[in-house]
């Protein structure tokens, strides 16, 4: 079991280094993305490896919600760089 | 809590701290504040505090990076006034350079151009006193061209008035353009006496 957190700890990475790479705004939102699903599966691995029901529900709140948040931050940057671009006052 | 993995996860802490840290550009910077929320949830969530973990995930990731992108991009802006007829006519070529040149210049510095198109130059004066927009951009009359100052309007097709004087300083500093050779109409000293600008308007209707 703690393989499969080591494993899983070592593919956060990989998306924490491309954010830090990445010059990207969308890229970085990929990564983010990656980062918000992992970590909450990392959250419900650790439950289960510690039968703690409470950390479980936290790690199902947490990946339901995170995608909503995410699609609102999208949003919000898809505007903005269509003003950017076209630059037509909306 | 004597588990290994523990120390791993606080360590990606700091890890994500510090990229936020020294990330400049504001955009970039909310997006990584929302994968150190992500992972400080887990780290709460993992040291059993998961009242804290929930809080974190979703206000400081979902609600206060919202608000701040709608902060930040209604902030870093510059409203540029124009006339309506440089915006629709795609035959400016002169004009859509000098904005490209203008959009450089502000995207080192993280600031947005928008363009805010009104019908007339009274209109566009009146903005600028106002302060709906930070500056305005007034094409020579096109009647000019035609009757004496030819010479005039083929230099200097533009002229720029600029409310900001940091903007200003910025952009006489670094405004290079000889082939469409700008002029600027720094009007911030028109600011402070505001009464008598208002009254020149006045006037001259």
């Amino acid at each position: 079991m703690n393989l499969i957190l080591i494993a899983l700890l070592l593919a956060l990475l990989i998306p924490i280094y491309e954010a830090w790479q990445d010059d990207d705004i969308w890229q970085k939102m990929l990564a983010f993305a990656s980062i918000a699903t992992k970590t909450s599966i990392l959250t419900l691995v650790i439950s289960v490896l510690r039968d703690d029901w409470m950390i479980g529900v936290v790690g199902v709140i947490i990946l339901s919600v995170g995608n909503a948040g995410l699609m609102l931050l999208a949003h919000l940057l898809r505007r903005m760089n269509y003003i950017g671009n076209e630059g037509t006052y909306d | 809590m004597t588990e290994n993995y523990v120390y791993v996860i606080i360590a990606l802490l700091p890890l994500t701290a510090s990229m936020l840290v020294f990330q400049t550009n504001p955009y970039h910077a909310l997006v990584i504040r929302g994968i150190l929320g992500a992972v400080s949830a887990l780290v709460y969530a993992v040291l059993g505090a998961a009242d804290v973990a929930l809080t974190e995930a979703l206000v400081g990731t979902l609600l206060s990076v919202a608000l701040y992108v709608v902060a930040v991009r209604s902030s870093l802006v510059m409203r540029l006034g124009v006339h309506q007829d440089s915006t629709a006519g795609a035959e400016d070529v002169c004009f859509k350079e000098f904005k490209d040149e203008l959009r450089a210049i502000l995207g080192k510095r993280h600031l947005r151009l928008e363009l805010v198109p009104y019908p007339d130059a009274q209109a566009l004066h009146q903005a600028l006193m106002t302060k709906e927009v930070h500056a305005t951009c007034m094409g020579r009359p096109k009647h000019d061209k035609h009757s004496s100052g030819v010479g005039v309007a083929e230099k200097q097709p533009y002229q720029i008035a600029i409310r900001v004087k940091h903007l200003h300083d910025i952009l006489q500093s670094e405004l290079f353009s000889p082939a469409t050779s700008l002029t600027y109409a720094d009007v911030s000293e028109a600011i402070k006496t505001d009464l008598g600008t208002q009254d020149l308007g006045r006037a001259h209707l």
